[in-house]
């Protein structure tokens, strides 16, 4: 009797708008924060995703590029040259970096802009000039947002000054940015003389490239990870970061969201027990009668997921502009899954209810 | 076979040390087409009888047996579907769902019992309408008054064809002329298509309406007179023109 179960809903506005709010707000929350999470995992990776390399090749034991450093002397490169099946092998170099700027500190991840070897050039140059000239530096338009750094400024960097030349998109990540020097003015900023951090290594046509890394990694020195799973493990960082995070903001939108549905459906429940009982007494089953408070309930959620999606995604999409680091992706598939623990959300705030209506006595209908 | 066979049935209240007995080994017989009011002063036990009867509460002793079936030996679900399928329930509350229109109201027990919801609208529809309430289909119970929610209540207890109508004190909340017309009313349609009718009530002049009228007295059947209905009931009447 879906029927019922609405017009039960509807009849009462005040509280119809409280359990669709609260279901909205718990949307809102996992939604977004489940929209940051993946923003920010894409962002991580995005720019690794683009450089081009088949195989990372990284001092032994270095997984990722923040984590561990990986220092690899140059001459490495002749070995991975000569290995069969190798097409080529490019150094990239980088290190992270921090300057004052506004009395504030900054993070840059200072890549070496090759382009002699092509290598460590922007993914995507949006403002000024695409590669920096000597002196000069290209860094992500999120950071010169958020923290008002022109073309033109100059930035203190590790005992240098560099002139802001461009802005680059795709290489913010949550507390650092991706920042390009000429390989000079980097090669000064890293000081690792005679040494870079990794290899980019591509594969011959037609060679297997899983034999080819096993031959790499005949040197014990070095490790020769795939380019997916040198992505995998730069976004895992996010992952492991804010995992934790995420499930406590997620236990806590459920949580919100079952009270919310549970009290109201609770409480209409109680102030309906009279009419349940008439329902009741005149044949309606105690499971006919809970199927009516499910589809309060579930009917409360859907409503709700919706509200609170579209909030979401109206949010996501304007709170960008104002607050840069506010990057958000939501999937399908999230958005599928939230709606799916919206569901579970309703179906278990009903049991309170069920309860209740479960110890309504029928014969209590013919008390006036 | 009776539409209803009470037999020696009693029921006691316990709470703590205090046991109260309401219905004292009653025994009674209904038949179809018959319409018994059960009359008695308050806490007489009527409405404990009604309640044993309906199925919404069991007997201490002895057993209650409704178109020959013992109700004791049913489950809950059973006695729910017993409810639906040979019961119609008049209040003296009217107890109409406040969410739902007059219509739906009616076709509750309809879409409760599995009618798709097309037919159980006009068969709803065609109820209210014999009523004389076709112009309240859509209102809401809080916008009707105490007369049509009653017909209204009426048309809900005759939704599944019910072999006996169960009406606790239906005239209670409704002036003197609206509760004779809303109960003659009900027992002219009950007469009409042969159904049962157990009336509880304290109103004297629901006897006018009655064909029995049994009389309780601290829990236990007292007497049992005969009552007017033949003199007033419309298809009596008809009947008798014919």
């Amino acid at each position: 009797m879906l029927f019922l179960a609405i017009k039960n809903l509807v009849q009462e506005k005040t509280r119809l708008l409280i359990s669709v709010g609260g279901v909205a707000f718990s949307v809102l929350l996992i939604m977004s924060i489940q929209g940051l999470y993946q923003g920010w995992s894409n962002k991580i990776g995005e720019y690794i995703r683009t450089v081009p390399a088949d195989y990372w090749i990284t001092q032994t034991g270095a997984t990722d590029m923040f984590h561990t450093p990986s220092v690899l002397p140059l001459t490495v490169r002749d070995f991975l040259n000569g290995v069969e099946g190798v097409a080529s092998a490019k150094p990239f170099s980088g290190r992270r970096v921090a300057f004052a700027h506004n009395g504030k500190d900054i993070n840059l991840y200072v890549i070496a802009d090759d382009v002699e070897n092509n290598v460590g050039a922007p993914a995507r140059v949006v403002e000024g000039k695409a590669v920096p000239g000597e002196g000069e530096i290209i860094i992500d338009r999120v950071v010169a947002r958020s923290e008002n750094i022109r073309i033109g400024d100059t930035i203190p960097i590790a005992g240098r000054t560099l002139k802001v030349a461009g802005y680059s998109e795709g290489g913010y990540i949550l507390s650092f940015s991706f920042a390009f020097a000429t390989k000079e003015d980097a090669e000064s900023i890293l000081q690792l003389p005679g040494a870079t951090n990794f290899f980019l290594v591509t594969v011959e046509d037609g060679a297997a490239a899983g034999d080819v890394a096993s031959r790499i990694e005949a040197d014990p020195a070095v490790d020769a990870i795939t380019k997916d799973r040198f992505v995998e493990n730069n976004t895992n960082i996010v992952r492991d970061t804010f995992l934790p995070i995420i499930l406590v903001l997620l236990l806590i939108g459920i949580a919100v969201g079952m009270t919310v549905i549970g009290l109201t459906i609770f409480t209409s429940t109680i102030e309906k027990a009279r009419e349940y009982g008439v329902l009741k007494a005149i044949g309606v089953s105690n499971r006919q009668l809970y199927t009516v408070v499910v589809e309060q309930a579930v009917t409360a959620a859907v409503l709700g997921y919706a509200l609170g999606a579209a909030l979401a995604l109206a949010i996501n999409a304007v709170a960008g502009n104002y607050v840069p680091e506010f990057i958000t992706e939501i999937r399908w598939l999230d958005a599928a899954w939230i709606f799916a623990v919206t569901m579970v959300m309703a179906v278990v705030s009903s049991l309170l209810p069920v309860r209740r209506l479960a110890r309504i006595d029928p014969a209590e209908v013919f008390r006036a | 076979m009776s539409v209803v066979s009470v037999q020696d049935v009693s029921k006691t209240f316990s709470s703590g040390h205090t046991a109260v007995t309401a219905v004292d080994h009653v025994s009674l017989e209904v038949e179809a087409g018959d319409i018994v009011l059960v009359m008695g002063p308050s806490g007489s036990g009527k409405t404990t009888l009604l309640s044993m009867i309906g199925t919404l509460m069991s007997p201490t002793t002895g057993r209650i047996l409704i178109s020959g079936q013992d109700t004791s030996t049913l489950a809950p679900a059973q006695l729910s579907r017993l409810r639906l399928r040979e019961f119609g329930f008049v209040f003296q509350t009217f107890n109409l769902l406040s969410a739902l229109t007059a219509e739906e109201n009616v076709m509750v027990p309809l879409l409760t019992a599995g009618m798709h919801r097309k037919p159980a609208r006009a068969k709803a529809r065609a109820a209210l309408e014999q009523l004389k309430l076709g112009h309240r289909l859509r209102n809401l119970p809080r916008d009707l008054s105490g007369g049509e929610k009653q017909r209204v209540a009426i048309a809900r207890s005759l939704a599944n064809d019910p072999r006996l109508i169960l009406a606790d004190e239906p005239t209670a909340n409704l002036d003197a002329r609206t509760g004779q017309d809303v109960t003659l009313l009900l027992c002219e349609t009950a007469c009409r298509e042969n159904r049962a009718v157990i009336i509880v009530s304290h109103d004297q002049r629901l006897r006018t309406a009655a064909k029995r009228v049994i009389t309780i007295e601290d829990g236990r059947l007292t007497t049992e007179e005969d009552g007017e209905h033949n003199q007033n009931c419309r298809m009596h009447a008809r009947a008798g023109s014919s």
